[in-house]
């Protein structure tokens, strides 16, 4: 069966090119203008992945959001400005999936809808083992090899790796990363981030200095590179 | 304080004087004990060796009397030359203080440093020039003849019988950088001046011929060697500080003086000089006064006036305490500043006080048993009324005669009384009169009436009448008691009459003061402050009133009251002075005292916001304290006001500058949403068609395309929108205006937006036979083509109605559309730049300047728009355009 993509957004342009890329890929479109409009599609239609532009005219993309993961867990990307980031932020730790800055081509798009699917799907069984470009991660041995060789990790790096490993593909905001390993009250200490990350790096990235499995999404949070 | 090494840690005090110095130009004083002695001579021998190592020395003035020995020393030297004042006919030579400070030399010589100035000169005497001299950083050396040191001066008058009219503070002498002693022995003196070394005046000279008298010499003698020794003292006390050597220099005294407003006032302040100079110690002069008890009379007040001021010469702070409880209050004010010594004069002892054994300084010992107490003689002054000099002449004899008259009268009814009645006791009745003369004259009238009563009664109604004779003993006592009571009945309310009457002056004082703050709270802008300022204070004082604000450093006249007021050069610069040093001048101050006006600097908590210039009602007296607070606070008020109009000033400034910067970041984000969506458009359906192209039918590639298109065509819009609108702001916008018909301009407007949205369903409509109106025909196509696209993105493909008719002279294009409608609230806003209907976020795409572009060339065309909301049945928005209609003049040949 074809997934089927929910897309929200008010100008009318977005949807004229969208539709067919979609359709062109196999995917099975709905369509939505306004917030209360996809709101009735989120909860009749049971999307497989929706696509939400932050700034629709009856409501705020935010509160869409919020209201529909009470009823659906959908992956959900989000359209959004960079000039908007701390919205970007917000919705992400709402609970969105990933999202894509405006204006974006049409192949970045799809690998990022891509790998959401990917995603909803793999968390319907728990993985336990994860490998990209040589790195082997076994989540439940906690053990680290990178092309046959194993890689000693502190413990809170095993966290860190393990957090990205379970949302390989998608982005992981800093607050997220944070409150799971140091606990609520560090939420806003990036700067222990940056020092792990650093660490973390320097340890399984092939060179540490261009990394190229944990990418940084700049003022948002970290992302582990998804084997296609 | 228990750690040794921390008490010989350098005074920061001293180091902090020392830092001072380098600042100023130094002073070095050559100190003589008497005219003849050499120190012209000496100064000018220094001056030429200085000159000789290649010093900038410039002579700002040598007095050589015609002597040619010291005439020939300032050859070769630099001379100022002397500046030349008329004053009534005469012309007198002068040191010209603006051209020493122009030339700025690196060291000046100036001689004479008591000699008084020409009238009219910026400063009274020369030490406040050398003063100047020093401010500006330049060195300067001068002599001083001892006996024109202000705290010697009575001692030298006492000694030699001479009295010494020109005098300089001690404290130049004491800030002085080096104190130099020229002396001879008065032998030698005496000598020089029998061989007519020594100058004299002719007018001067059998006076001065009893001065030079050997022990008179050799008293001036004492007097500059020790007070030179002083000096060496103090340098070392210093070189100690400085130097945070260990040694007795301990010396915190802090001296009290309170001085009354009587003859020995003077005699006690420079009593208390020489002490605090001995002890090396601060001091502070005060004057108590209770309240209601002011000093008024003329004469009292100008010696009050001038002991505070001799005060402030010799070095001394100066305080005026108003307070119900004297002795309290100056005890207070001595713990305050922890002072260790008071200083009085004998008091004169009143028959009150030897009865009573109370007394101003027996309270002060009495209070403070831990202060030391010094009470100075004074000479006995000649007897003074002061009873009466309390109360004004012409009100005493009211007074007196009331009394007079109500005693009169109070006979006259007890006669009566007794005629009627039998009453064994009429006193009741005088002492109604008592009552009613101290209720209505004050304390003395009530005196006055008790002692006639007390006659009058005796005559009139005791045994045996009309004599003075008392026949029982028990009416004696009872006179008595009725003289007692009528004196303490009549005095109490006297009393409170009086007070009533200091109560009623304060209340006024403090009426008019919140009358001016209403006055000044309701002016918001600094023209009203000034003017409700001026007219203000020329109403509480009288004479002319001006205020001056600076502006680039330069004070300058910005509200007077008469107002054609002008100000003389002189008034100028002594307003400009009170700005700079923050300080008083021109009437009865050091700085240009000749002139009518003061000048006070106005303070607020930011420095001094402006200068006020005042001219008091009499200018022979000084102001009373009374009238000294009253000032004081009207000049506060009035710089508070105008520091906070200036601030308001500063905030609106600083707030069209947020507007500046809130229209810039809406701006920002406006075209970032408005072209980030066009262009997303794009680069989405480019991308899609290359990615997907192949797979994609026919229809869709074709879609993709036309959206690319649109798109791009709705992108080119907002760029031709950002600049016109900047065309607008910046005036570059050229109009054509010509004969055109409006007609036209409607029809190519629908065709442009029928061109851009096919779906669009517009609805044209045109009187005929319209007017010709005067307008860009572009210009006016293109405001159109706004208001059409507008109608488009508010109302929907639904339709819109484009109208033209004519009213009378006036032509009237409308557009309206059938969108949802503006809320009456912002209609009025809908024509400002950035302003865009809906909610902030999901807005329609626009830049928000498509109707103030509108607005901008319509206006530019001399039409008028306008928005009407709802148009119809309660939906859609009009907006309506008017142009005068124009007459074509047909050229007649």
């Amino acid at each position: 069966m074809n997934a089927r993509i929910l897309v929200i957004d008010d100008e009318a342009p977005i949807h004229r090119f969208l539709k067919p890329a979609l359709a062109a890929s196999g995917y099975d479109v709905l369509t939505a203008e306004n917030g209360r409009q996809a709101l009735h599609l989120i909860a009749t239609a049971a999307p497989d992945l929706i696509v939400l532009d932050l700034g629709l005219p009856d409501m705020d993309g935010k509160d869409v959001l919020a209201q529909a993961r009470q009823f659906s867990q959908a992956p959900v990307i989000v359209l959004s400005a960079r000039d908007r980031e701390a919205e970007k932020i917000a919705a992400l730790d709402l609970g969105a999936d990933d999202y894509v800055e405006k204006p974006f081509a049409i192949g970045e798009f799809m690998a990022r809808l891509r790998a959401a699917l990917r995603h909803a799907a793999r968390n319907e069984k728990e993985i336990s083992h994860f490998e990209v470009e040589g790195l082997s991660v076994d989540l439940e041995r906690r053990l680290v090899n990178r092309n046959g060789a194993p890689i000693k990790l502190t413990p809170k790096e095993f966290d860190l790796l393990a957090i990205l490993v379970r949302h390989a593909g998608k982005v992981v905001t800093h607050k997220q990363i944070l409150t799971q390993i140091w606990g609520q009250a560090h939420a806003e200490d990036t700067q222990y981030l940056r020092v792990f990350v650093g660490q973390l790096r320097a340890k399984i990235e092939p060179s540490p200095d261009s990394p190229r499995l944990i990418q940084t999404e700049a003022g948002v949070g970290y992302r582990l590179c998804a084997a296609e | 304080m228990n750690d040794p090494n921390r008490d010989r840690r350098p005074d920061p005090d001293a180091l902090l004087a020392l830092t001072e110095d380098g600042r100023r130009g130094r002073l070095k004083v050559f100190v003589g004990a008497a005219p003849g002695v050499g120190k012209t001579y000496a100064m000018l021998q220094n001056a030429r060796r200085l000159k000789a190592e290649g010093q900038d020395v410039l002579i700002g003035l040598i007095e050589t009397h015609g002597r040619a020995e010291t005439a020939a020393l300032t050859e070769g030297l630099d001379m100022l030359p002397r500046r030349v004042v008329e004053h009534r006919g005469r012309k007198i030579e002068d040191f010209d203080l603006d051209a020493a400070l122009a030339r700025a030399p690196k060291l000046i010589v100036v001689d004479e440093l008591a000699h008084t100035n020409a009238p009219e000169s910026r400063h009274p005497k020369r030490w406040q020039d050398v003063e100047d001299l020093l401010d500006a950083g330049v060195d300067v050396w001068t002599a001083l003849n001892i006996q024109h040191l202000e705290s010697l001066a009575d001692v030298v008058s006492r000694v030699t019988g001479v009295v010494v009219r020109e005098t300089v503070p001690d404290s130049v002498l004491q800030k002085a950088h080096d104190v130099v002693l020229v002396d001879i022995t008065p032998a030698e003196l005496i000598e020089r001046l029998n061989e007519g070394k020594v100058y004299l005046p002719e007018t001067a000279k059998r006076a001065t011929q009893k001065f030079f008298t050997p022990s008179n010499l050799t008293a001036l003698r004492e007097l500059a060697l020790r007070r030179t020794a002083d000096r060496v003292d103090d340098q070392m006390v210093n070189y100690l500080r400085q130097n945070a050597i260990e040694g007795p220099w301990e010396t915190s005294d802090y001296l009290l003086v309170c001085v009354g407003a009587d003859k020995g006032a003077e005699i006690v302040v420079r009593a208390a000089g020489r002490l605090a100079t001995r002890l090396n110690a601060a001091w502070i002069v005060v004057h108590a006064e209770r309240p209601g008890h002011e000093e008024t009379d003329p004469a009292r007040l100008k010696r009050l006036d001038s002991a505070l001021h001799l005060a402030e010469r010799l070095g001394a702070d100066t305080r005026r305490l108003i307070a119900p409880e004297k002795v309290g209050e100056i005890l207070r004010l001595a713990r305050r500043e922890n002072v260790t010594q008071i200083v009085v004069g004998r008091p004169r002892k009143s028959l009150w006080r030897r009865l009573t054994g109370a007394g101003f300084v027996a309270a002060l010992a009495d209070q403070a048993p831990d202060i030391a107490l010094h009470v100075v003689n004074t000479p006995e002054p000649p007897p003074e009324k002061r009873a009466l000099a309390v109360v004004r002449p012409a009100r005493l004899w009211t007074g007196l005669g009331a009394a007079a008259v109500a005693v009169t009268l109070a006979v006259g009814v007890g006669q009566a009384l007794t005629l009627a009645l039998d009453l064994p006791n009429l006193s009741m009745v005088f002492l109604l009169a008592v009552l009613g003369c101290s209720a209505t004259f004050g304390l003395w009238s009530a005196v006055a009436a008790s002692f006639i009563s007390f006659l009058a009664y005796n005559f009139f109604f005791i045994q045996p009448v009309h004599t003075f004779t008392v026949a029982e003993p028990q009416e004696v006592l009872s006179l008595l008691v009725f003289l007692i009571v009528a004196v303490l009945t009549g005095s109490l309310a006297g009393r409170v009459h009086d007070q009533a009457k200091a109560a009623s002056q304060r209340a006024q004082n403090i009426a008019s003061l919140y009358d001016f703050s209403r006055k000044l709270a309701g002016a918001a802008r600094l023209d009203d402050v000034l003017w409700a300022s001026v007219t203000h204070l020329h109403r509480a004082q009288g004479g002319p009133v001006v205020l001056l604000l600076p502006q680039e450093g330069e004070v300058q006249l910005q509200s007077a009251w008469p107002p054609d007021r002008e100000l003389s050069a002189g008034e100028i610069s002594a307003a400009q002075w009170a700005f700079e040093k923050q300080e008083f001048s021109g009437w009865r101050t050091n700085t240009l005292p000749n002139l009518a006006m003061q000048f006070r600097p106005l303070l607020s908590p930011r420095g001094a916001v402006g200068v006020c210039g005042f001219v008091p009602k009499s200018t022979e007296a000084p102001l009373s304290p009374e009238q000294e607070r009253e000032l004081a606070a009207l000049l506060e008020q009035m710089a508070l006001a105008i520091d906070r109009s200036l601030l308001i000033g500063e905030a609106v400034r600083a707030a069209a500058l947020e507007d500046n910067e809130k229209l810039r970041t809406t701006l920002l984000s406006s075209l970032s949403h408005d072209l980030r969506t066009p262009l997303s458009s794009i680069t989405g359906a480019v991308t899609t068609l290359r990615q997907f192209g192949a797979q994609m039918p026919e229809r869709d590639r074709d879609d993709l395309l036309a959206s690319i298109e649109e798109e791009t065509a709705r992108l080119a819009r907002f760029v031709a929108n950002l600049l016109d609108m900047s065309r607008i702001e910046s005036g570059a916008l050229k109009l054509r205006r010509d004969y055109i018909e409006p007609a036209d301009s409607v029809r190519a407007a629908a065709e442009r937006i029928k061109k851009t949205f096919p779906r669009f369903r517009i609805e044209t409509s045109v009187a005929r036979d319209l007017p010709f109106i005067r307008a860009d025909a572009q210009m006016l196509e293109q405001v159109l083509f706004n208001l059409l696209d507008n109608a488009h993105k508010y109302g929907g493909e639904a339709g819109a109605i484009i109208h033209a008719r004519s009213e009378g002279e006036v032509v009237v294009i409308s557009v309206t559309d059938d969108g949802p409608g503006v809320k009456p609230a912002d209609l009025s806003r809908i024509f400002e730049k950035f302003y865009r209907g809906g909610r902030a976020d999901g807005r329609k795409a626009g830049t928000g300047l498509g109707l103030s572009i509108c607005k901008g060339l319509v206006e530019a065309m001399g039409g008028t728009i306008e928005a009407q909301s709802p148009a119809a049945r309660r939906r859609g928005t009009r907006i309506l355009l008017r142009f005068p209609a124009a007459r074509m003049k047909v050229e007649s040949t």
